[in-house]
This record gives structure tokens, sequence and C-alpha cells, in this order.
């Protein structure tokens, strides 16, 4: 492990000191404020050549040693691989994959911008809200804007606790608002241009009482909710859970776990089933980076017939989606996707 | 009477558990550890645990000198078979627990073949103690490697300086390898406040777990204590010396959280 510190006059600042040493594998082990500016801990973990053989033989492992990853699939298996609903299928039949995705799914930006809507994000348990809540913030910070971060979440013991973590390392403050009220007075600590972010405790959306709360919080807030969903899951589990959050509102979907899982159908078949816009995809357990644009040149690699040449990232063209496109985007929503 | 003296006093033993096997580790040198062992040592002694103390650092032995005793017997001595391993216990006065001294210097011990230690730790794990200390050298060498994977718990010791959490967080790092479920702790050490050293915690407890995917429980804090380095300079352990200062209470706090758990 390479360890060293930056010291610099704001967290952006440290941060963009650890990304160009260290690269963007980086991890942010703590941050101190000092007299004048912050003290960050970086690390990284370099991969170890083999190790010689043992002087002694090392004690058999305790429990079965997962297997390394297989890579991950596109190529050969082709879009049958991915479990995608027969009617997508055919949809995505034609030459161009990146083209055809397009055409048959919307995809967007997250609604997040400095003097919009706050962002909530809301799903099952142990989607992956909390951590996409920590990559957002840490975009924004890195970019230099400080977000309100709110957690809703006062059902998980250690939840509140978990994104804290999270926000002491990146300086910035966190509310805890458990009911419609709180959340209302919380958001009134907002400062001009301060964009939002919600994590919500996670849902059984198939129990009215349960959607019926968040409701309540979403409507409170005045929020704009995003569904956050793991990929990798039954195609009929993934579609139903998508159509139960719909009394919801929500219009984007967040899909995270992306590195874990090898099949996209049930992603895509929730997307188009409760017609989501899909926006970004979490890969990997590092809160300094790891969320990418769900875009259809990225999908088309990930599940199409060949993984090919590698492809330059087109600009990215909204197509077929409702989302009001801003004249002159804020910054923070050309950051979001820059 | 010792325990030792008291065990060897009679021809038959009775069956008892294995002792609890507890090493204590830092990759760097300098940080506290051998100070640390025999305290905890003698905090573990009076909470009841018959103790022994053994000095697993093969080339640079010094927990003698720091206790400041003159042993008849060494590790060196059993290794050259010359006595037995019990021969070589000697009690610690007035401090409640036993120790198995090595011997600086000795380039025989740290160049023991694989085969040796083997038969040293078979021999250590039918001592007839309720807790086994392993205070093991600076460094990650094979016999150091070796032990910290044979203890039921490893205590790594670690300032917050950045050489000493490297260093720490590489010992952490092949504990994982060789111990799938292996019990790691941390023990933060010359601490300015509670405070730096849960940040100094928190700092490493990351690194684990993002890098190796386990987690690091805290087994305390020892806040820095000017009483430490005058009880070593007077080679008089601290719980003796200055039973109620803070570094005292602390260790004794550490002791109590390690039996609380495990021992009967």
């Amino acid at each position: 492990m390479r360890l060293k510190l930056y010291r610099a006059a704001s967290v952006a600042e440290a941060m963009a000191l650890v990304r160009a040493e260290l690269g963007p594998d980086a991890l942010i082990l703590s941050t101190r404020r000092l007299a004048q500016g912050v003290e960050l801990t970086a690390a990284l973990d370099q991969a170890d050549p083999p190790e010689p053989e043992p002087a002694f033989a090392p004690e058999p492992p305790e429990a079965p040693v997962a297997p390394p990853p297989k890579p991950l699939p596109g190529g050969p298996q082709g879009l049958g691989f991915h479990g995608l609903p027969a009617s997508l299928a055919a949809r995505l039949a034609g030459p161009d994959l990146a083209q055809s995705l397009r055409a048959a799914l919307r995809f967007g930006m997250l609604p997040l911008v400095r003097d919009g809507p706050p962002l909530l994000l809301a799903g099952m348990p142990g989607a992956g809200k909390t951590l996409s809540v920590a990559r957002l913030a840490t975009r924004l910070v890195m970019a230099g804007i400080s977000p309100l971060v709110i957690t809703a979440d006062g059902r998980r013991a250690g939840a509140a606790e978990e994104l804290a973590a999270y926000t002491r390392l990146l300086g910035v403050g966190l509310v805890v608002a458990c009911t419609p009220a709180t959340l209302a007075r919380a958001l009134a600590q907002r400062q001009p241009d301060m964009p939002v972010l919600i994590d919500t405790a996670g849902i059984n959306p198939f129990a009215e009482a349960e959607l019926a709360d968040l409701r309540a919080m979403a409507s409170a807030a005045k929020a704009a909710s995003v569904l956050v969903m793991p990929a990798g899951q039954d195609l009929g589990e993934a579609t139903e859970q998508a159509e139960a959050f719909a009394p919801l509102g929500a219009r984007h979907l967040l899909a995270t776990r992306l590195d874990l899982a090898r099949r996209l159908g049930s992603i895509l078949g929730a997307a188009a089933a409760a017609d989501l816009i899909l926006t970004e995809a979490g890969i990997g357990t590092g809160a300094t980076d790891g969320l990418t644009p769900l875009t259809p040149e990225f999908l088309a690699e990930r599940i199409g017939p060949s993984p090919g040449p590698p492809k330059i990232p087109a600009p990215w063209i909204p197509a077929q989606t409702t989302v009001p496109l801003r004249k002159t985007p804020s910054p923070v929503t050309n950051w979001i996707r820059g | 009477m010792t325990v030792m003296e008291h065990a060897l006093s009679h021809d038959a033993r009775p069956a008892r558990a294995p002792a609890r096997r507890i090493a204590i580790a830092s990759g760097k040198g300098g940080v506290g550890k051998t100070w640390f062992a025999i305290t905890l040592a003698q905090a573990l002694a009076a909470d009841g645990a018959t103790t022994l103390l053994f000095d697993g650092d093969l080339g640079l032995a010094n927990v003698d000198i720091q206790l400041g005793l003159t042993p008849k017997h060494d590790l060196a001595g059993v290794l050259a078979g010359r006595i037995a391993l019990e021969g070589a216990i000697a009690p610690v006065p007035d401090a409640g627990f036993d120790v198995l001294p090595g011997r600086s210097g000795s380039g025989s011990l740290a160049a023991m073949p694989p085969g040796q230690i083997e038969t040293l730790l078979g021999a250590l794990a039918r001592v007839p103690y309720g807790v086994l200390l392993l205070d093991l050298g600076a460094g990650l060498d094979a016999h150091t490697r070796r032990m910290a994977a044979w203890a039921d718990t490893l205590l790594t010791v670690a300032t917050d300086e950045p050489t000493s959490l490297t260093d720490a967080y590489a010992v952490l790092k092949l504990f994982a390898a060789d111990r799938a479920n292996g019990d790691a702790r941390l023990v933060v050490n010359q601490a300015a406040s509670q405070s730096a050293g849960r940040r100094t915690h928190e700092t490493l407890a990351r690194a684990c777990r993002t890098f190796l995917g386990r987690d690091l429980p805290l087994a305390g804090i020892v806040r820095r204590d000017e009483h430490v380095r005058e009880a070593i300079r007077r080679q008089t352990p601290l719980l003796t010396r200055h039973p109620t200062c803070h570094a005292a209470t602390e260790v004794r706090a550490i002791a109590r959280g390690l039996t609380n758990l495990h021992l009967p």
C-alpha cells in the first residue's frame, strides 16, 4: 500500500492532487481540517507479483475462497445470454446495436441541478442507494460544489453513520431527517444554488404502507425521485419491482453492481417496462469514482455480439426523452455528464 | 510459586485447554510493541489469566532487557538442546506472569530453519498457561509471518505515522492471506488523544475494508504518556511503577476486552 498525505486549500483541490498522482483507483482514507485548508490521507494498493514458495505451508483457508471473477460478458454469448424480455430483444435485432438501444430505451441525465428539486434515491434494501449518494456527492465536491446531503434512513442500524463516514471525508454536512416534517425543515437550510441529495431507507414496494411513507417524504421535499436497482436480478422480479415503485413518480433509473452482474437483461427489461430513463451505472466499491454514464454505446459494448474495437465515446445525445433540455445547462449538469 | 513452578511440581500435569495465543506485531519497529506486550501480559495476569510472554523477536530479543531480568536460560539454549523449553521459562518478579526470553544478537535464532520453528511452536502449544503472548519482531520475515498466522488473535500495534500505518497494513495483508477468517485487531499506541486514536483506526480500517475486504476491529487506544518512557528507562513494568497513569488504565481496558470475549 502506498500511503500519502496531501495538503491543499480545499477538499476538491486535495482530491485533484490525489487523482493526478495516484490515479482514479486511489482511496481517500481520511480527511482532516487544518487551520488553513485540509489534509487528505490517500492510499493505493498495488497488485503484488505472485509470491514465491512460502517457507511454510499456509493453513488451508477456513472458508471457500471465491473464484476469480470471470471476464465480463459481452463477447461471444451475445444478446441471448443477457435474458432480455423477448419484445425488447426483438427490437435490438438491428445491425447497429447502439442505435437500436437508443431507439428502444430512454437514456438521459440524472436530474441533478444546482437550483432544481432535490434528488431522492429510492429502492429496495441493499440496492446501493447510500453508496450512490456518496458517489454523487464526491463528484460534486470534486467539481468544487458543496451539496446538502440528507439521509432519511431511520430504520437501518448504522445507516446514517455509513453515509456520515463519506460526508466526513468530503467535508460536507449531513442532515438526518426521518419524517416529512423534519425533511421539509432540513431543506429550509438549503443555500441558493446548492444541489441536494436525499438517501432513503430501503423499502418493500409491494407493501402499501411503506410506499406511502416514502411518497410522503418525496412530496414533502418536492423531490425528483430516482429508482436505484441492482443489476443481475431475475427479470420478472426486477420488472415487477420497477412497476411497483411507479406510484413514487420516479422517472429515472440508476443501475448498481454492474461490476458484479454478468447479465443486464433485468435492468433493461425493468427500464423498458416501467418507462424509466437509464442514467448511470455503479461500478466498483470505491466512492471516489465508480459511476459511469449508462449510454447506448456503453451498453452495446457490454451486451453486443462481439467486443469489437474500442469505441470513441460519442457526445451524449438524449434520444426520445421527455426530460426538458435546458438551453444553457447549469455547470452542475454539464459536469455530471462530462 | 509461579504457575510454571506449580505446574512443574507435579509429575503428571492435568489435561487442560490449550493456551489462547495472542501475537503482537507492528511491522515497523519503535512503535512500542514490546512495551505493550509486557504491559498487556501484566494486565492479563492481574485479571487472573495465567500468562506466558514469549519473546518472538528472534534476532533482536529484548523483553528481558525491558524487564531488567538476567535470565539463566533462554530460547537459544532450548533450540541448542541444552535445556527443555519449560526450563527456560522464568517468572517476572512482582508482575504475576512468566517469560520465555530470547537472545539478542543470536544469528542462529534468526536463521532457524522452517522445520525447527514448527518444533518450537509445537512445544509452545503445550505450555500450561491460559494465555500465551507472542511478542513478534519488527519486519515481515518468514518466522514472524508464521508465528502471526499461528496465533488465535493478532494484535497489530500502530501509531499515526504514515510509515507505521503502511507497515501495519502490510502485516495485516499477509495475515489476511494466511488466515481466511483470522482475528486481527488494532492497538493504536502513542495517540495524541482518544479522538486522534479513533481517526488512526478509521484510516487503517478503511484501507483493510477496501483493499482486503476485511474488518479491522479496534482493540483499544493507548495515549502518549511520559510515564511509559520513564518506566522503560527504569526497566520496571509500567503497571508496577505507575499503576494509575492513563496508559496503564488503557492497557488494562484492552486486556479486559480480550478476556471478556474469549477466556473461560
